[in-house]
């Protein structure tokens, strides 16, 4: 297994105001796997990758990757095979910072060599011409801001890509071109994949493996058949299933809140 | 630009006259950088149904729904041969009768209630004075319709949200509000621009039944704007499809699956489906002929 999580809690907070974000949280991925993680927001799915790259250091069970058990408190080293690319291609590039300063950051600090070469060949990698190096984020659209933030997970040669709502900001053309493009690089680097996102199809097409959270809890865990034809165990995951067809009065009667 | 002139109020119109009526819609901003032409001669009739306005970001669907209620900013101009609402032409109207009209007679629900509502007010308190401005009611009263409003949009414990200002509610539970606050009272003509995309699916799918009911109930026209163009058409009767500031198509939602413009299509195929594969997506190219061919900017009318 590539990755291996074992009875992940999470929480935030302390005493009364105490919120229990992720309980007991296991999943395995496959190394070169695509593995989906949906549900609705507030669900725990951005928890869960936070803690795996060490941005969130509160939390107990166990998470292996690559066969090496991580600690809460992580070091240079090991973040290094693990990257993150966030939804908002406005918020998580830096707006005095050009496409290269963005794309040297990590290189600088893991001690990385060949800098120009890596930078030239990355962009490339995500379609972006070298015309590109020296921009601003201002002077990017959405889906090319995107690739920035793909190319900086990648210039780092990692095992592991954690993607959280990768296409949720972009215009339905643009994220058909990152998806192929996600799916292009998992393929040619073995890559391993995990994908937050709040769409159902959007995880689908990607992943072979699906993992349903309500609450803060794994439910269900469904492949992509069952996400063909709907034949899932849960209620939950039947319900989202259902509203993701689209509207539909008749079906909406049946509709409930799941605690 | 011509504009052709009706006269003020009429009589209540027969109902199978449509509620709106535009011809050649033109929305114009000037910039530092020069002239936008954000919408170009956009067409359409409004009745009592579900009218969707669906295209990508920067297509011109907002400023379509803004210009119908003149809410375009101040370095916008508009210029249509035609915007009429229930007989009053829109274009010609006072800023008076505007006021009078907007948020009581045609109300428009936007995509971020946090900038919508007012941050020093309680939510209750607002939703309650969109009601006293509208109808001579007493103030307990228009509590009570408030909260039995809070309700319908499915707020579960009214009592307590009543009492919260907009910065301690969620995206979803704020927009709700919104739209409580639009339907207290009881619009004609609803423009909700991107009402639901913040929201998540089923909570998306119960907000749009509680506009749904407002059309089935009340007889609204609703104008759904969304990116969404799958679950706008799964919800409206008609669908506008817009491109570069113009429509590309007009369709009987059922029949999207015969759309005939290739930027429509290319939409629907790019769209990942929970039955499709794991094939590369086909990607949308677009032609810079769909911003010349005249025949498809006012969607057949003239
Ligand atoms: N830094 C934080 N402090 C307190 N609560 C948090 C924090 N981050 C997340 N949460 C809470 O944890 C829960 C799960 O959040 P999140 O993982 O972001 O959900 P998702 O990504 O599924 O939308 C939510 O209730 C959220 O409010
Ligand atoms: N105040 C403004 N000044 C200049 N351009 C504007 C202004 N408001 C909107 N626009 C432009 O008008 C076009 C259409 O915008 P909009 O109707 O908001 O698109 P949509 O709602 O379809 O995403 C865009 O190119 C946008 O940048
Ligand atoms: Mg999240
Ligand atoms: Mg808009």
């Amino acid at each position: 297994m590539m990755i291996d999580i074992k009875d992940l809690c999470i929480t935030f907070g302390a005493g009364n105001h105490q919120i229990h974000a992720v309980r007991n949280a296991n999943l395995q991925v496959a190394e070169g796997d695509s593995y989906g993680l949906v549900g609705e927001s507030g669900s725990g799915k951005s928890t869960i990758l936070r803690a795996m790259v060490g941005i969130n250091a509160r939390w107990t069970g166990s998470i292996e990757v690559d066969g090496n058990t991580l600690t809460p408190k992580r070091t240079v080293a090991s973040r290094k095979h693990m990257q993150m690319v966030f939804q908002d291609p406005y918020g998580s590039l830096h707006p005095r910072r050009t496409v290269d300063d963005t794309l040297s950051e990590p290189l600088v600090i893991h001690k990385m060599d060949k800098r120009e070469d890596r930078i030239i060949r990355i962009l490339k990698e995500v379609g972006l011409g070298p015309e590109f190096r020296f921009r601003y984020p201002h002077q990017l659209s959405g889906g090319q801001r995107q690739r920035v933030a793909i190319a900086r997970a990648l210039i780092l040669e990692p095992r592991v890509i954690l993607l959280d709502e990768p296409t949720s900001a972009l215009d339905v053309s643009v994220q058909a071109e990152i998806l192929n493009l996600l799916s292009d690089l998992r393929k040619t680097h073995g890559l391993t994949y995990i994908m937050v996102s709040h769409d159902l199809a959007v995880v689908g097409h990607l992943c072979s493996k699906i993992a349903v959270m309500n609450r803060g809890e794994i439910i269900e865990e469904i492949t992509e058949e069952q996400m063909r034809t709907g034949e899932v165990e849960h209620d939950y995951t039947r319900q989202l299933w259902t509203a993701s067809h689209g509207y539909d009065r008749a079906a909406l009667e049946s509709f409930r809140e799941f605690a | 630009m011509n504009e052709m002139f009706t006269t003020g109020l009429s009589s209540e119109p027969p109902t199978d006259e449509p509620l709106v009526s535009v011809r050649d819609l033109h929305v114009r901003f000037s910039t530092p950088k020069g002239p936008v032409h954000a919408v170009r001669g956009v067409s359409f009739d409004l009745g009592r149904e579900r009218l969707g306005i669906v295209g990508e970001s920067g297509s011109g669907k907002s400023q379509t729904g803004r210009a119908l209620l003149r809410l375009t900013a101040g370095n916008g101009s508009i210029n249509a041969r035609k915007m009429v609402f229930d007989g009053l032409n829109l274009m010609r109207a006072s800023e008076k009768t505007m006021r009078g009209i907007r948020g009581s007679r045609i109300s428009m629900i936007m995509q971020d209630p946090k900038y919508s509502l007012n941050p020093v007010l309680t939510v209750g308190a607002q939703i309650a004075e969109s009601c006293r401005r509208h109808e001579n009611i007493s103030k307990a009263d228009a509590k009570k319709r408030a909260l039995a409003m809070l309700e319908t949009v499915r707020i579960r414990e009214p009592e307590k949200v009543y009492n919260l200002y907009p910065h301690q509610v969620s995206g979803g539970m704020g927009q709700r509000i919104m739209i409580a606050m639009m339907l207290i009272t009881n619009p004609q003509v609803m423009i909700a621009d991107e009402p639901t995309s913040a929201l998540d699916v089923t909570v998306q799918m119960q907000v749009l039944k509680l506009l749904d009911d407002m059309v089935r109930e009340r007889g609204m026209g609703l104008v759904l704007i969304s990116h969404d163009l799958q679950l706008v058409s799964s919800f409206c009767d008609r669908v506008l499809v817009m491109y570069g500031g113009r429509i590309m198509e007009t369709l009987d939602a059922k029949n999207l699956d015969q759309a005939q413009h290739p930027y429509t299509k290319g939409l629907l195929n790019c769209l990942p489906r929970l039955d499709g594969t794991h094939d590369d997506l086909p990607v949308l190219k677009r032609d810079p002929a769909w911003l010349t061919e005249p025949e498809h900017a006012d969607g057949g009318l003239s």
